[in-house]
């Protein structure tokens, strides 16, 4: 038996995070659910599960579950889905929609009934509310059916940290269930689960296209194949994501480390498919000013999205340079009075307003008025 | 610089040339009545060296004379930088400017034209008029020095000015550079804000402002779409319920069918049972009515034959019973008559217990009678010693004659009368006192004891007389002694009057003796208290009786024993045991009253068994009557019911048969009873509640239906929109714009921080600077008006702008000082300011008809600090009031009008 595993679509996502690349990355989850279909197919697989938040909501637009239901149709195998926390199987769910049952290949597996397959069986654990503390696996009848016993469910494996169980899955749910292999969705990181023997019959998928920064390893599929009941999955993860969300974090000690992450920014592959979460903090040199308007304006016009966070940027202590070129008088002092404002160290009172980033920004400011009048 | 003269011509009311100079390097004063012509040569100082001379316009136009086609013109010589320096600008006709410099004893031409006016505008300010007529910003340092007409106040000062005042004071606000740097801080404050801090608005509102307009309708479409997708969400719930709903309906409905099925044939047979319990109830009532009539025949039989019996052997019994109760009533009546004769015999011992009774009581009376005899006669015998004692004290009191307290008071007095007249006698009377030497005898010839008496040696001897005392002494002589006359006679009548009255008052007691009457009255008083006690104990006697009273009494006592005596003669000496004799008799009494409570209980028993025999003796005959009826009634009775013809066995087997058939009967009703209990309560009941209970499950599953497909549908409606996409999409733009809102917001907070940063650091260095003008112009303006006004506050370009009485809490702005205290503010201001600007070069100030509003004190020191100023400063004063100007020393005067005369005549 061989075939693919697949979990957390979350077809129509909000992606407020990301601003006005938000529609092109719902999109991207079209795209690389495509790729999916693609390694199915380029794997052979027999078939292909989805387990689970194959939408973000049962709200979405309807287009998108015509859109979806198409993709996997397209694959020209069996797709059974089953339904997730996310787009649960209660009334108006995206399952009602008559696309699912527009295809002979199409099924979506409501109840937990165990479905035949070429060579064994399936045991679906559908989704039918948001939250739930009970163990979906828990009705999978322990070897009551001969052949590879296959195990459909979305739900957290034990050891995750949860305020509250969230359809909480024993670590031991497959050996216990008698299954070959516990497909589950839920986390959107791939992960696999060992035996006592080391032998691994559970794991997550983890989505198919990553949905944030800081996503370990997400963006793939699983290619199962298991050559007979009893014997040990053989898991093959392909990578399906297409965009890239990238975090650098910078702490700048000396003049030219700004320079020199925009050029780190700037050697990153396909910008335009990449998402850039520019953290940065420490000392800002004079010279370096400059570079902060310039990595905006090549995350802006470059990057798919990009943002640089320079709200823990303080002035270089030592670089009073540029003040000191600042006429005498009024401004000079004022640049002084900025700079220990800019420190969050400044024990004086501070005036309405002036925190150390509104600080740091006005001696920037400053310092870039300055250069425009010197020039 | 300072002005050396000016001359001018064709310039208003100048139609002639004049010249007014030489000025002094100190104070000068140029002096004309109104309208000759002062402020017009200020005005022609001020526009030869800094308007330009092409200047054209109606206000240049009305420089010219009216009337006149003169071209005006002024020449001005001045020195400045150690240079002297002549200007001469022609205006409106030919205008033309010329500069010439002062080398080697006269005037050189340095420039003309616009180079000239170039050159000395140079010389005089930074901020020179584009074209036209300059205003005050353009005067350069005039603005200080030079005060217009009536117009001491200060304006706002130019920027090069206040620089130049700023570099005099040698602190830097802005240094070399500065000015565009904040002209653009101030241009990227200006993009975003209003001077006033406010946001810009309209057109050239900042991208904030329309980003956070975009911001509001953005969150009004996440609400909304927010709402769509809690609808959506609600009415999928609405659905589910609905759906859970319904099929909980129908598994209600499904159960009822089920439960009203059984509960039918549950009527059925319970309809079944009640119709065989019926008809088995009429036969166990068959049988039932059946054996009773049998049993009430057989029990009637049974009971009359015994009754029979058992009421025959009453009757026996009774009658044999009847001999008896005769006998016991005749023996009761013979107990009644014993008991009653008892009782009257007991009741006859009653006199003898009476007489017993009676002869104690006389017993005891008789021993009282004797013994209140005795008292009587021993109370008569007291009586009689107390009245005799009494007799006695009363005739001993009547024989001593004592005064009583009321005499003895009135003797005391007359005592005391008398004694008073004869002392009053003595102090009346002339008294000769001899006191002889040797025994002799003297003679008494007039004097109260006329006569001889003897004289012992040395014993002094007295002799009273009036009206005068004399006496012999025998062949010696015959003394007279004579004193004051007075009415001896009266007093000596007092005395007499008073010794009768004492002797009245004593007579009756022998004695005028105090003592003794005292005595005698003691006396009579104890006396009088032993008649009282005698009389008390006689009273106390008495008791409120006569002693003839209590006689009588007595007498009636001793009749009274003696008729005791006379029916007991032997108790005349030997008298009763009264208290035996009462007891014998109450022991009498007692033994009699119990005889008698035991005789009448005896008799009382005796009649009750009686009447008790008597009574029962008639009951058993009159139960022998009734039983002999009963007895005839029971046997007809007997006799009927026996007449069946049946035998008592016969009987007997027919109601064992019948029985049987009863028994059988209440089974088979205890059977079907039975299986009607197991139905507890009327299944039919029960089957109508299920079948409205079916129905109404029916129609809540209907309604549940139809319900679930509205909801469907509108669920359907609503999931169409796609509501989580919206709301997605909603959020991502408010998510845009608060990150573009946030970015603005920071830069915006940024540049106002800048700014005020800079704003702040300027003001600082401001007030640094105008420290020392204010604190000059402070002392100049103390010593003209104190310290009332307390200290001068400058504003940003050193104009005056408010002044910190000392009695104030709060600083005063200079409006609302009086009109010469103001004019001695900006006076004072403007020397401070002038001394700061001429710390180079003496310079020229001209006042020009001010300080008009000043009161005369002082003015006369504002002189004295025009002088101290002058050694500083040029001073050219103008002024219609030379004689206010009189007093200060050093000053050159000009008369304009002697002047324009001189002119004239030139």
């Amino acid at each position: 038996m061989k075939f693919l595993h697949t979990a957390d679509w979350q077809i129509g996502m909000r992606a407020a995070h990301v601003g006005a690349a938000g529609p092109r990355v719902r999109e991207e989850r079209l795209i690389a659910a495509r790729r999916v279909i693609d390694a199915a197919r380029s794997a052979g697989a027999e078939f292909v599960v989805v387990c689970g938040d194959t939408f973000e909501d049962n709200g979405v637009d309807r287009v998108l579950v015509q859109k979806v239901a198409d993709i996997l149709d397209a694959s020209g195998r069996p797709v059974y889905v089953t339904p997730g926390n996310h787009d649960p199987l209660m009334p108006g769910s995206v399952w009602e929609h008559p696309a699912w049952r527009s295809s002979d290949n199409l099924h979506v597996l409501r109840e937990e009934t165990p479905i035949k397959v070429s060579d064994g069986t399936l045991f679906p654990c559908p989704a039918r509310e948001q939250h739930s503390g009970k163990d979906p696996t828990a009705w999978i009848p322990a070897g009551d059916s001969r052949g590879i016993r296959v195990g459909l469910a979305h739900g957290t494996v034990e050891g995750v940290y949860q305020e509250e169980p969230d359809y909480p899955i024993p670590r031991n749910a497959a050996v216990r269930a008698g299954l070959d292999y516990l497909a589950i969705g839920h986390w959107h990181s791939t992960a696999t689960y060992p035996a006592t023997d080391g032998t691994v019959r559970m794991a997550y998928s983890g989505t198919h296209e990553t949905t944030k920064f800081g996503e370990r390893d997400s963006g793939n599929a699983l290619i199962v194949e298991i050559a007979g009941a009893g014997a040990a999955p053989v898991i093959t993860p392909v990578r399906t994501g297409g965009l890239t969300w990238s975090v650098i974090e910078e702490e700048l000690r000396q003049p030219g480390d700004l320079a020199r992450l925009r050029q780190r920014a700037e050697a990153l592959e396909n910008p335009s498919a990449t998402l850039l979460d520019l953290r940065v903090a420490g000392l800002l040199s004079a010279q370096d000013r400059d570079e902060l308007a310039r990595i905006e304006e090549i995350l802006a016009s470059r990057f798919l999205f990009g943002r640089i966070d320079s709200a823990r940027l303080r002035p270089s202590p030592s670089d009073d340079s540029w003040i000191a070129g600042l006429p005498a008088g009024a401004l000079r002092e004022a640049a002084a009075n900025l700079r220990e404002l800019a420190d969050p160290a400044y024990a004086g009172q501070r005036p309405e307003g002036a925190s150390p980033e509104v600080a740091c920004r006005a001696l920037l400011e400053l310092y870039a008025l300055a250069s425009e009048s010197a020039a | 610089m300072i002005l050396r003269s000016i001359a001018v011509q064709g310039w208003r009311c100048f139609a002639n040339p004049v010249s007014v100079g030489p000025f002094t390097d100190g104070l000068n004063v140029l002096h004309a009545p109104n309208a000759t012509g002062k402020s017009t040569l200020f005005e022609a100082l001020l526009r030869g060296l800094l308007d330009g001379y092409r200047v054209t316009g109606r206000d240049v136009e009305t420089l010219r004379p009216w009337g006149r086609e003169l071209a005006p013109t002024v020449t001005v010589e001045f020195s400045h930088g150690g240079a002297d320096y002549r200007m001469t600008k022609r205006f409106l006709d030919h205008p033309a400017a010329e500069l010439e410099r002062g080398e080697n004893g006269s005037f050189v031409r340095m420039a003309e034209g616009e180079a000239a006016d170039e050159k000395i505008r140079g010389i005089l300010t930074r901020n020179p008029p584009g074209r036209g007529l300059s205003r005050p910003e353009n005067w350069g340092l005039a603005q200080v020095l030079w005060a217009p007409q009536g117009d001491l106040a200060l304006g706002k000062l130019s920027g090069d000015l206040v620089a130049d005042i700023r570099t005099a004071l040698g602190v830097q606000v802005s240094g070399p550079g500065s000015g565009p740097l904040e002209e653009r801080i101030e241009t990227a404050y200006l993009r975003f804000f209003t001077a006033g801090g406010q946001y810009r608005r309209g057109k050239d509102a900042p991208a904030v402002v329309r980003l956070r307009e975009s911001l509001q309708a953005a969150l009004e479409a996440q609400r909304a779409a927010g709402e769509q997708q809690r609808a959506f969400e609600e009415a999928a719930r609405r659905v589910e319920d609905l759906r859970a709903r319904r099929a909980q309906a129908r598994r209600d409905a499904e159960a009822l069918t089920k439960s009203l099925r059984d509960a039918r044939a549950r009527v059925e047979a319970y309809r079944e049972l009640i119709s065989n319990k019926a008809q088995r109830v009429e036969r166990v009532k068959a049988a039932e009515a059946q054996h009773r009539e049998l049993k009430q025949r057989i029990d009637a039989i049974k009971t009359a034959a015994k009754e029979l019996g058992d009421v025959r052997l009453d009757l026996t019994q009774l009658r044999s019973e009847l001999p008896s109760w005769v006998r016991e009533v005749e023996q009761r009546e013979k107990e009644a008559a014993r008991t009653q004769t008892a009782l009257e015999d007991v009741r006859k011992t009653r006199d003898a217990n009476e007489a017993t009774r009676q002869r104690a009581e006389l017993a005891g009376r008789y021993l009282d009678e004797l013994r209140r005899a005795s008292a009587l006669g021993d109370r008569l015998r007291r009586i009689a010693e107390a009245s005799e004692a009494l007799v006695q004290h009363k005739l001993e009191r009547s024989r001593l004659v004592a005064p009583d307290a009321k005499t003895l008071r009135a003797i005391r007095k007359a005592m005391k009368d008398r004694d008073d007249a004869r002392m009053r006698l003595d102090a009346a009377l002339i008294t000769l006192e001899i006191v002889p030497q040797k025994a002799g005898a003297v003679i008494v010839v007039s004097g109260e004891q006329p006569g001889e008496f003897s004289l012992s040696a040395g014993i002094p001897a007295q002799v009273k007389g009036s009206p005068e005392v004399v006496v012999d002494l025998p062949g010696i002589a015959r003394l007279r002694a004579r004193g004051p006359t007075g009415s001896i006679a009266e007093i000596r009548a007092e005395r007499e009057k008073a010794a009768q009255k004492l002797k009245a008052l004593t007579e009756a007691f022998g004695s005028a003796d105090l003592e003794i009457l005292d005595a005698l009255q003691d006396k009579a008083t104890e006396l009088d208290q032993r008649v009282a006690a005698a009389q008390t104990e006689s009273d106390t006697l008495l008791a409120g009786e006569t002693v003839e009273q209590i006689e009588t009494e007595r007498a009636t006592l001793a009749a009274a024993i003696s008729r005791t005596i006379a029916d007991y003669p032997d108790w005349r000496d030997a008298p009763p045991d009264a208290a035996g004799l009462k007891a014998a008799a109450e022991a009498s009494k007692r033994a009699f009253l119990a005889a008698l409570d035991t005789a009448e209980a005896a008799r009382d028993a005796a009649q009750a068994a009686l009447n008790d025999a008597s009574q029962q003796r008639g009951t058993v005959e009159v139960r022998i009557e009734e039983t002999d009826r009963r007895e005839r009634s029971l046997a007809a009775t007997l006799a009927e019911l026996t007449n069946d013809g049946k035998s008592e066995g016969d009987r007997g087997s027919e109601m064992r048969r019948v029985a049987l058939a009863w028994e059988a009967a209440r089974a088979g009703l205890e059977e079907i009873e039975a299986k009607l209990a197991e139905f507890g309560d009327d299944p039919g009941a029960t089957a109508t509640t299920l079948e409205k209970q079916l129905q109404a499950a029916d129609d809540t599953a209907t309604k549940a239906l139809e319900q679930e497909k509205r909801e469907e549908g509108r669920l359907s409606h609503v999931s169409a929109q796609g509501p989580y996409s919206a709301l997605a999409r909603a959020e991502e733009e408010v998510a845009r714009l608060n990150r573009e809102i946030t970015g603005e917001e920071l830069q915006m907070a940024a540049i106002r921080l800048l700014r005020t940063t800079v704003e702040q650091s300027r003001n600082a260095a401001l007030a640094a600077i105008a420290a020392p003008v204010e604190a000059a112009a402070t002392r100049t303006l103390q010593r003209i008006a104190g310290n009332r006004l307390g200290r001068v506050q400058l504003g940003e370009a050193f104009e005056p702008t408010q002044m910190t009485p000392g009695i104030a809490d709060a600083p005063v702005s200079i409006e609302s000082m009086s009109g010469g205290e103001r004019e001695q503010i900006y006076l004072a201001t403007r020397l401070a300011l002038a001394d700061v600007l001429a710390k180079g070069e003496r310079q020229l100030v001209v006042l020009d008809d001010v300080l008009v509003a000043t009161d005369s004190g002082r003015f006369a020191r504002v002189m004295r600090i025009l002088e101290e100023a002058a050694q500083r400063l040029q001073l050219l004063i103008l002024t219609c009031h030379p004689e206010r100007y009189r007093g200060l020393e050093g000053a050159r005067f000009f008369d304009l009008e002697v002047i324009l005369r001189d002119s004239a005549a030139a």
